[in-house]
This record gives C-alpha cells, structure tokens and sequence, in this order.
C-alpha cells in the first residue's frame, strides 16, 4: 500500500455511482490512498464530468438511474480508446460483464467487494492507461519463476525451454498485454484467430488447457492462466499488489 | 358393444338374468371410468342391445314393454348412483391433495423464511451490533477492540453476501434456469473452482487427477462450476486445516464419473440421503449456511441430466461421486492443428 503515493500520486477518478453510500466508502478509501475523487450519479452527470474533467480512470456502476451505465463505455470510447473505465457491478450475470467489457471496459469489480481486490485492479487499469509494459528490454516477460521469451517465443519453466506453438504464443501475447485484467473469449478469438472464428469457443479452451500444460506446475490449480468461467481469462502475473 | 359380443357368445349357455349382469358391469365401467354422459348411454344402449339380441324370440323388439322398461330404469339408476359416488370420492381425494399441495409449500416457505430469518438475521445483527458500538463506544475502546470489532464486520458481511448468494442461486435454479452448454475440458472448470479457494484452503493439500486426454464435456461453465465451488466451500468448512482433498475423474463408455473425496469426518451417519434435500443441515457443530449448498448441486447436476451422489467411506471421509453424461460427440478438433499459414 506504501509505493502507490509514490508510484501514481494523484490520479484523478472519477467515480460514477448513484448510491450515496458506496460513493462515501470509495471516496474516504480511495482519498486515503492520494487519488483524487470526481463523482456523478447518473449517465448525464458521468459524460459532462468527463468531458470537463479529463479524468485518469472511470470507475462505473451499470445500474445508473437515467441510463444503463453500458452507455457511458459506448461514448468514452468513441473519441478515447485508452482512459480506462473499471466497471463496478452488483450484477451478477456474466453476459452483462461480457457487454461491458466487449464494448470496451478494462475490467469489473463484483459489488460486494473487499477493498483490496478494488485497490488492484485499479492499480492494474491505471498502469495499462499510462502503457507500462513490463517485459524488460530483451523482451523477456516474467511470471513468478517462469519466464516467457517473446521474442524466440518459448517459455523457460524449471530450467526448461518450450517452445510456443503460433496461436499459443498469440494467446499469451494478447494475455500479456492485458495482464492482470479480464480478457473475454470473443476478444482473444479474435487475437489468435481473426473476426470470423469468434464462436468457436472450444478451440480457446484446449489451447488454454495446453499453455497451462506449458507455463504451469500444476495445470489443475492455475497460477497464473485462471478462467474467469463465462467470461475469459485473466492472467494473473502476482504483481498487481 | 363389447358386452353385446360377450352376452351372445354365451347366451345359449347362462340363463338370462346373467346375460343382463355383463351389462350392468359394462354400465359400471363407464361409470367408474367415463363420468355420468357415458354411463346413461351406456345403459340405454345397453339394455336396447340386450333386448334385441340376448331375450328369447331372438332379434326382434316384441317383448313385453313393461320388463324393457324395468330393466332400462334399473340401468339407469345403477349409472347415476355409481357416477354419483365416483364425483363424490373424486372431490374428496381432490380436497386432500390440495391440502397436501399447500402443507408442502407451506413448509417449503416456512423452512425458507426460518433459514432466511436465521441466516440473514445473525450476521445482520452482527454487523449491526460492531457498527452501533464503533459509533457510541469509540472513546471506551482500545485499538486491539476496534479492529476485532472491525475485523468482524468485514467477516459477517462476506458471510450474508454467501448465503444471500445461494438463496438467490436456489431461486434461479428452481424457477426455470437457462442451461448454456457448451464443449469444455473438466480440468478447466474444477481449476477454475479451486483457484477461488487458495486461501482458504489453509494448506489442506488438494490433488487432482483428470486424465489430459480426458474428452470435452457439454456442459454449462457456469453452473459446473458452482458444483466444485460448493463442494469445496463445505470440504473447507467441515474439515481440519492439513486434511487433504482429492479430486478424480474418469471416462465409461459415454459418462464421466468424478469423485470428490476428502479423509475428515464423513457425513453424519444416516443422513446420506436426505444431505441433497434444500435445507437440510448436518451435524453443523456451529457452522453456520442455509443448507442449500448440496441442493445447488443436486439441481444443477439434474439438469445436465446427470447423477450425484454421497457417502462415508468405511476408513472415513466423505466421497462424492458425479456421473456426467458426456452430451453428445465432441467436436473434431483436428481443424486446430496448425498448419501451414504458421
């Protein structure tokens, strides 16, 4: 909790959420960690903040009283494809996180929510804004003791070197560059496969089964390659907190 | 007509107050069987046929009227007395099994709304009781208080939002849920349910043995899912932290069995079967749930027309076994190797 004064000192967020409730918790939470708080309690207010405010990250409930809270997300990303907007859901459904986040959001947070969980993804939304790559110069990528080598395509796991078959290593790429965020199914389709393969949804998931056979000491209890069921995956690198 | 046929096979043979008996059977049946339309008919007909074909100066209507009558008006009252008693018992067994209809609902609703009011109303009052007492005795309490009144809140809430969760699941299930199947890898689903477990599992070593060249279910994630969730959730309430878990699965023929088995205590003697029924809790030593985690189960794994079953091992530990029905042929996925576009 101590590096974040220092390492994102005074993003603005602005926080749109009708429950006065839950924008007291965020606000006194989030203010305590030296971000700074816009909020809006409907659609309307959300768009015209910001527009006038150019804020650093939205965090968005979709249950908005004027609009589905989706719309906000449609309008963003119309004219900003990169400020990025955590949805805050108490849905449940995933094909509603499946819409939010196809239609552009970086990730969601389930309400209820603890903090700590809330804390990191912001972390995680607020580095990929500002595009932190984490791979160092020779283009090696590290997850715990395993490292992937992108640009031999190969992963080094216990002193052993495997090499990546093309989609295994355009999954794992398209991973990566969101890591630590959801990536729905439709979106890495689309990565490995290209627009026209995005209902085979089968295919991910033994290509999945197989990177986990590859980057993982035991493929049943993931570390790092973890299934959001529904939804996607995430890759889940450990540095998020 | 049947008993026209019948009374005239035999009509040389039994005299004719016999014959005349095969159609007052024949009137009961409609009777018991058809309601009191048929019954009357049946008994004109009946006994017109009678007359025509069984009484002596054969195929002809020259009988006395005066016994065509008697014998048509004693038909007649044997159909409306039998259809009578048959309405009458009928409303009756109605009655009672509209009463029986509404004693289980109501105990369905009185057994939800005690689960309710137990469950929600404990960690409610809880968490009602830390906050009301950070708010009045602040100035009374010393820091190791406010975080344990704190760390406690934070502890019933996460609690209610499970049992509000499986209630809310429950409903879902029984009024008719959506079932999106699709071809999955067993591994997948079961690591996704452990991976929510990490810390809670305490060091209770976890193996799992799926064979990789296991075949792709049909199945829905989401809902599969829930059904390791919940069988872990309750592995980690009512075992000792150190007890180890184990997680197989197989193939026969067009099934796939897994068995959950974990070394603690097992199930409550005797309770093997009633562990599925909604509500039902076992020997729960404190713990608290609405008992809705094994119904869950149950609902879910029903509706992938499949099979789940409990029970002790004889060295101890419970075992649970699913049987899955693989759900038709899994797709060809030789289209996946990659050729040479690489």
């Amino acid at each position: 909790m101590t590096s974040q004064a220092t390492t994102e000192p005074r993003a603005e967020i602005l926080l749109i959420e009708d429950d006065a409730e839950i924008r007291r918790v965020l606000r006194t939470t989030l203010g305590a960690e030296c971000y700074r708080m816009r909020e809006a309690a409907s659609v309307a207010e959300g768009l015209q903040q910001v527009h006038a405010r150019q804020p650093d990250l939205i965090v968005l409930d979709l249950g908005l009283p004027d609009a589905d809270g989706i719309e906000v997300i449609h309008a963003v990303r119309r004219w900003n494809r990169n400020l990025p907007i955590l949805v805050l859901s108490v849905r449940a459904h995933e094909r509603d996180k499946i819409l939010a986040l196809d239609a552009g959001a970086d990730d969601f947070v389930n309400k209820p929510f603890a903090v700590g969980e809330l804390l990191a993804r912001l972390r995680v939304a607020i580095r990929r804004g500002t595009s932190v790559h984490r791979e160092n110069a020779e283009g090696i990528f590290h997850l715990g003791d395993v490292a992937i080598d992108l640009s031999k395509r190969c992963v080094i796991a216990n002193g052993q070197e495997t090499h990546l078959t093309r989609i295994e290593f355009k999954l794992l790429q398209a991973l990566i560059r969101h890591a630590d965020q959801v990536v729905t199914h439709g979106q890495l389709l689309n990565e490995a496969w290209g627009p026209n393969h995005t209902e085979q949804t089968h295919y991910l998931r033994v290509y999945m089964v197989q990177l986990r056979r590859k980057l993982e000491t035991d493929p049943a209890r993931p570390r790092y390659l973890r299934t959001e069921p529904g939804i996607g995956y995430r890759l889940v690198t450990g540095q998020s907190d | 007509m049947l008993c026209t046929l019948v009374a005239v096979a035999l009509r040389s043979k039994i005299e004719l107050t016999s014959l005349a008996m095969i159609y007052i059977f024949g009137v009961l049946v409609a009777s018991v069987r058809y309601g009191r339309t048929a019954a009357v008919l049946n008994a004109v007909l009946g006994v017109t046929a009678f007359f025509y074909f069984c009484v002596p100066v054969h195929d002809s209507f020259v009988m006395e009227d005066s016994s065509y009558l008697m014998t048509l008006s004693a038909m007649l009252a044997v159909a409306l007395v039998i259809t009578g008693l048959v309405d009458r018992v009928r409303a009756q067994s109605n009655k009672v099994r509209d009463a029986e209809l509404r004693i289980t609902s109501e105990s369905m609703k009185n057994s939800l709304l005690s689960a309710v009011s137990h469950d929600i109303k404990t960690p409610l009052a809880a968490i009602y009781g830390a906050a009301t007492s950070l708010l009045e005795e602040e100035d009374r309490l010393d820091r190791a208080q406010v975080r344990g009144l704190i760390g406690g809140i934070a502890a019933e809430a996460e609690r209610l939002n499970r049992v509000v969760t499986n209630i809310l699941e429950m409903t879902r299930l029984e009024s008719g849920m959506e079932v999106r199947k699709d071809w999955y890898p067993l591994e997948e689903i079961v690591g996704a349910a452990l991976s929510r477990f990490e810390s809670a599992l305490n060091g209770r070593p976890v193996t799992v043995h799926i064979p990789s060249d296991l075949s792709l279910v049909c199945v829905d994630d989401v809902l599969l899912e829930q059904v390791f969730v919940n069988l872990v959730d309750n592995f980690v309430k009512y075992t000792d932290a150190g007890t180890p878990l184990r997680i197989d699965a197989s193939r026969t023929g067009e099934t796939i069995s897994i068995i959950v088995q974990d070394k603690g205590e097992g199930f409550p003697s005797g309770s093997e079967d009633r562990l599925f029924e909604k509500f039902f809790r076992g020997q729960t030593g404190g713990i608290r749930g609405a008992g809705l985690g094994l119904a869950i189960c149950r609902a879910i794994v029903n509706a992938h027309h499949g099979t789940i079953k409990a029970r002790t091992m004889p060295e101890g530990g419970a075992l649970l076994s699913i049987e899955l029905p693989i759900g038709g042929s899994p797709p060809d996925l030789t289209e996946l190797t990659e050729g040479s576009t690489a």
